[in-house]
């Protein structure tokens, strides 16, 4: 094949094939697996099972507008409206509510590591109980501090080497020594490829709609351990590295403004939450999955470290540290909040943060309520009304540098 | 047999019923008064049965009050929760009632009933509003109609849309956007009914939907929610014109069965 | 009779004024830590020679404060115990020991940290893989960097025989409770659900070997009264906590009388016991805690076990349903609700839910509510 195929057709491809292999695994008699987002994916693309990942499956759902849909299957199990919708979501579909929007073979096994959130675990739990399936865990408590120590290392370690044999009796495989470096190679190789891909929003102005990372984010989460996952980012920071060069990007509006959105897109509602994003020019240059996702190691121990940093697992002070790296790296002039019901983690430190994003980065601050998933906690009229504000704030921070 | 007359008051959050019974089977008068529980609203109703119905307090076997202003009215022989007189009238009503859907003002509530017309299970709203007579007011409001209208104004809807919110005040700012496209009232107001019907379905569902399903409380007597309902749950629901009376019948009921014990 | 009397008496002064008995301590020159939910390792806290002190939120108490760090979806427990960090309620305590095992708690000891700078912090790490030997040696490892910190605020080394002492006690009080809990469910008559929350209530803000004391004391009068026939009916509760005095008004007005209890608050507090006398004594601790089940905010390998654990407890109290108070907001409690009601039903337990939280203090549905469930069990 001659003709250069986008890379952005290419990142979708890769996730269709995460599915297409799932349903093929099964049509073969195969286990399939259901995974969190940040479960070590070393292990099981090492032993060739085939993995699908709920988180990805429930936001395409809510993409799709199933989100309330499934949600509302899963209150009248009994499952209160207060849980998270990905967990609602996805709870439905293994209780057997079916969802065009996003079908995925029902599980064999279920691979969770709790380093997201514990809720984590607790849906798992569910799902394991409802389809009588093992449920291989892994614990990641949450750290106080900057450092991730070696007590934490050594006791994930020991539940590494607990999956990998419930693994091999899963698969019927042995770990293949070779086979896992080769695929923790492409992990860190699609991690630093990753990393280089969101560099591009230092760039003013950005060569590319930093939206567009929550989409490609979907190939990290599914298939980071797959060396075609980094070679289509590759390509994409290349073809990054062109729009740059040619003064392009996928930003078709002005850039008047730089920001930073908080939090985990309302999936339910990406086209009002754009609206007013390219209507006053505002492109989204820092998420802070490019961080979170960026994770690279050169040994066993590292590895058990990576995976002890997520967005929801790393304490208030790294957290921070995180997100005003991207700001300042990608000049952000305002920060827009996501309180998301869906995610009590997550935006339980949100207000703290706030305050600190102010006093250190001296930008703007807006927040809006909204969920993940769940279209009856967002307000369309609400968030118009606080983009407007946080755009007319930095009109006048703006002008105030600017007369100086 | 001699006549026995027992009575039933429910004070509710928003309104007070009274009802009077003759032998436990017969009603021989029944008032409402627009205002609940800490007002003048239980005296006047029970002044009001009582002149219709010619009788005086001494005439009266048992009085049993029921509703959220129950606990308030000392006078009484006894009090009972709304659940177990909503159960009672339904089967007093319906003798085959399986499911009772009670939409009142401040609660939505979902009683199981054993085929002996025993309260088997139930399941109330939480805290939120979405889903209660209150819901339905507020939005009422913001779209200047009266709330006794809303049935007939949804049952003019030619379009589908949704309010899916869950918080008032949210639903409340989706109204406000559908009124400022210019949707038409009568299909904004049968959103409005879907999501009531909606959150009430979903309790439903918890504790399980058999035939025949009989709805009372005062949101009853809107036929806009009572189809949003029958859409959602794919059943047939049975309404009362004593809808709005359960309760206190429910109260006249157990009245008699106390007055015999 | 009146023994009992003003033991209660005793204990419910102890369980409405947590503050004056932190005074108390504190003007006997005694240091307290306050110690957050769930799972706290108090005994630690004990053998360094200071007063553990449960801090469960504040029922009936007002957020305000805490409203710079959390948005309004987030259980009142964590809400409130930052509450009155921030209001100066702990500001007697010379430390705070907080754990971090759910989602509202994560950032809930994040919160706490940086807005209560002057009260020192300790941060604890459960696992929930806490069953196998590389679980407990977390667990050891967390409890260590807590004993650190404890022997610094305290001037007292932590030793094997302190520490085994405190194991002792601990357990002593353990039994304790879990006697009174079933002598409560035994003379309901004796001791209504408002007085076996105020005795169960007291013990978080007391030193254990003065509550087993008194509570001994408690449990020799109640066995020697004669058993009465009850005439209302008899329930299992769970939940989080449950100790809102007009509450459990409702549970006596309507004649439930709580004959057991799924409460983390009371009996998933106190359920097991650590190993005594042994030379490490701190993994005899970390052992404790892998031996934890049926608890909601853990993790259950074999998946299951809660639903036929609370049947069981039902069973053997002989209770006529089960009343599940739902903490809004606490997600452990409200993912499993489901399997529980399943459990329930299956087994034919009657049940019913109660949304609650601790800032409420009208509780007219969980009124309506309980008094048409007790209609429900007297007609079945």
């Amino acid at each position: 094949m001659s003709e250069k195929i986008p890379a952005k057709i290419r990142l979708r491809s890769i996730v269709d094939k995460v599915y297409q292999n799932a349903w093929d695994a099964k049509e073969r008699g195969e286990p399939v697996g259901w995974s969190s987002s940040k479960f070590p994916a070393e292990i099981a693309e090492a032993l060739g099972l085939a993995v699908c990942y709920p988180e990805n499956q429930a936001a395409a759902i809510s993409a799709k507008h199933g989100g309330q849909r499934m949600c509302e299957h899963a209150e009248a199990l009994g499952y209160d409206n207060d849980i998270c919708g990905y967990a609602r979501i996805s709870m439905a579909y293994a209780a057997g509510f079916e969802a065009e929007e996003k079908a995925m073979p029902q599980p064999d096994f279920l691979l969770c590591c709790n380093n997201i959130c514990n809720c984590m675990t607790k849906w798992y739990e569910n799902i394991a109980r409802m389809h009588d399936i093992p449920l291989v865990m892994i614990d990641v408590p949450y750290n106080n501090t900057v450092e991730v120590g070696d007590d934490y290392v050594q006791y994930i370690r020991g539940q590494f080497d607990d999956a990998i044999k419930q693994l091999e009796e899963i698969s019927g495989r042995k770990m293949n020594e070779k086979k896992f470096e080769e695929v923790c190679a492409n992990s860190n190789r699609t991690a630093k490829a990753w990393l280089k891909v969101c560099s591009y929003l230092q760039y003013k102005p950005s060569p590319f709609a930093g939206f567009d990372l929550f989409n490609h984010m979907a190939v990290v989460v599914t298939a980071r351990c797959k060396l075609e996952s980094a070679l289509a980012f590759e390509a994409l920071a290349e073809e990054l590295q062109e729009n740059v060069k040619n003064n392009h990007s996928t930003w078709k509006y002005e850039e008047k403004h730089r920001i930073m959105f908080e939090g985990i897109p309302c999936w339910p509602q990406l086209q009002p939450l754009f609206k007013p994003l390219k209507e006053n020019g505002m492109n989204t240059t820092a998420v802070v999955y490019a961080p979170a996702f960026g994770f690279a190691y050169s040994n066993l121990d590292e590895l058990m470290k990576a995976y002890c940093k997520a967005p929801n697992s790393v304490c208030l002070e790294t957290g921070v540290d995180w997100r005003e790296g991207i700001c300042r790296e990608n000049k952000v002039d305002g920060i827009l909040v996501h309180y998301n019901r869906s995610c009590k983690p997550w935006s339980g430190y949100m207000p703290e943060m706030e305050r600190r994003f102010r006093k250190d980065l001296g930008v703007p601050v807006v927040s809006f309520d909204g969920d993940q998933a769940d279209p009856r906690n967002f307000s369309e009229a609400q968030y118009n009304t606080r983009v407007e504000g946080l755009y007319e704030v930095m009109e006048e921070y703006k002008a105030k540098k600017e007369a100086k | 047999m001699s006549e026995i007359f027992t009575m039933g008051i429910d004070v509710g959050s928003t309104s007070s019923k009274c009802i009077i019974l003759k032998n436990g089977k017969e009603i021989v008068s029944k008032s409402m008064i627009p205002v609940g529980a800490g007002t003048s609203g239980p005296r006047r109703v029970v002044e009001a049965v009582l002149r219709e119905s010619k009788l005086s307090i001494e005439d009266l076997s048992y009085i049993l009050a029921t509703g959220y202003g129950r606990h308030m009215m000392d006078w009484v022989h006894s009090e009972m929760s709304e659940l177990s007189c909503h159960a009672k009238a339904a089967y007093f009503l319906y003798p085959n009632v399986r499911t009772v859907i009670d939409i009142g003002g401040q609660d939505a509530k979902v009683l199981r009933i054993s085929p002996q017309g025993m309260l088997t299970n139930f399941a109330m709203n939480d805290k939120c509003a979405a889903g209660t007579g209150r819901f339905l007011d507020v939005m009422a409001r913001v779209i200047e109609v009266e709330v006794d209208d809303l049935g007939v104004l949804s049952a003019q809807s030619t379009n589908v849309i949704n309010i899916s919110s869950t918080c008032t005040v949210f639903a409340e700012s989706e109204v406000i956007s559908q009124l400022a496209q210019n949707t038409h009232i009568n299909d904004i107001v049968r959103g409005i009914h879907r999501s009531v019907a909606g959150r009430v379905a979903g309790l439903a569902k918890r504790v399980g939907v058999e035939d025949d399903v009989v709805m009372t409380g005062g949101v009853a007597k809107n036929n806009g929610v009572v189809v949003a309902l029958e859409e959602e749950l794919y059943k047939k629901i049975h309404v009362s014109p004593l809808a709005q009376y359960a309760g206190a019948l429910g109260a006249a009921l157990y009245a008699f069965d106390k007055r015999e014990s | 009779m009146s023994n009992i009397q003003t033991l209660l008496s005793a204990f419910d002064a102890i369980a409405k004024n947590p503050k004056k008995q932190l005074d108390d301590y504190i003007s006997q020159g005694k240091k307290a830590i306050g110690c957050f939910p769930y799972y706290v390792p108090e005994e630690l806290v004990y053998a360094s020679g200071m007063v553990p002190f449960g801090v469960w939120g504040k029922t009936g108490g007002k957020i305000n404060l805490a409203k710079e760090y959390f948005a309004a979806f987030y259980c009142t427990i964590a809400q409130l115990n930052l509450e009155m960090g921030l209001d100066g309620t702990l500001d007697g305590l010379s430390g705070v020991i907080a754990p971090s095992i759910c989602d509202t708690l994560r950032p809930f000891t994040q919160n706490f940290r940086v807005a209560c700078p002057d009260i020192p912090f300790m941060f604890l790490a459960h696992p929930q893989n806490r069953k196998k030997e590389y679980g407990v040696k977390f667990t050891e490892q967390q409890y260590n960097k807590i004993k650190i910190k404890l022997e610094e605020i305290s001037g007292i080394k932590i030793t094997n025989d302190n520490l085994n002492e405190a194991i002792k006690i601990y357990n002593e009080n353990r039994k304790a409770r879990r006697r009174f809990i079933e002598l409560a469910g035994q003379y309901p008559h004796i001791i209504t659900a408002t007085s076996r929350s105020v005795v169960l209530k007291s013990a978080f803000f007391m030193l254990k070997d003065e509550h087993t004391k008194m509570l001994n004391e408690l449990n020799g009068l109640i066995e020697a009264s004669p058993i009465e026939p009850w005439k209302g009916k008899k329930v299992v509760t769970s939940g989080i906590v449950l100790d809102s005095p007009s509450l459990l008004k409702i549970f006596d007005d309507n004649q439930l009388a709580i004959v057991a209890d799924d409460m983390a608050h009371e009996s998933r507090a106190i359920r097991v016991d650590v190993q005594e006398n042994t030379n490490h004594p701190m993994q005899a601790l970390a052992e404790q805690f892998g031996n934890q089940d049926y608890d909601t905010l853990l993790y259950d390998p074999e998946l299951n076990k809660r639903p036929g654990y609370l049947v069981e407890k039902v069973k053997k109290s002989q209770a006529d349903g089960v009343v599940i108070m739902i903490m809004q907001f606490c997600d452990p409690e409200e993912i499993e609700f489901p399997s529980l009601k399943k459990g329930l039903e299956e087994a034919g337990i009657p049940y019913i839910k109660i949304g609650m939280d601790q800032q409420m203090t009208n509780f007219g549905q969980a009124q309506t509510s309980l008094q048409a469930f007790a209609d429900v069990l007297s007609t079945l």
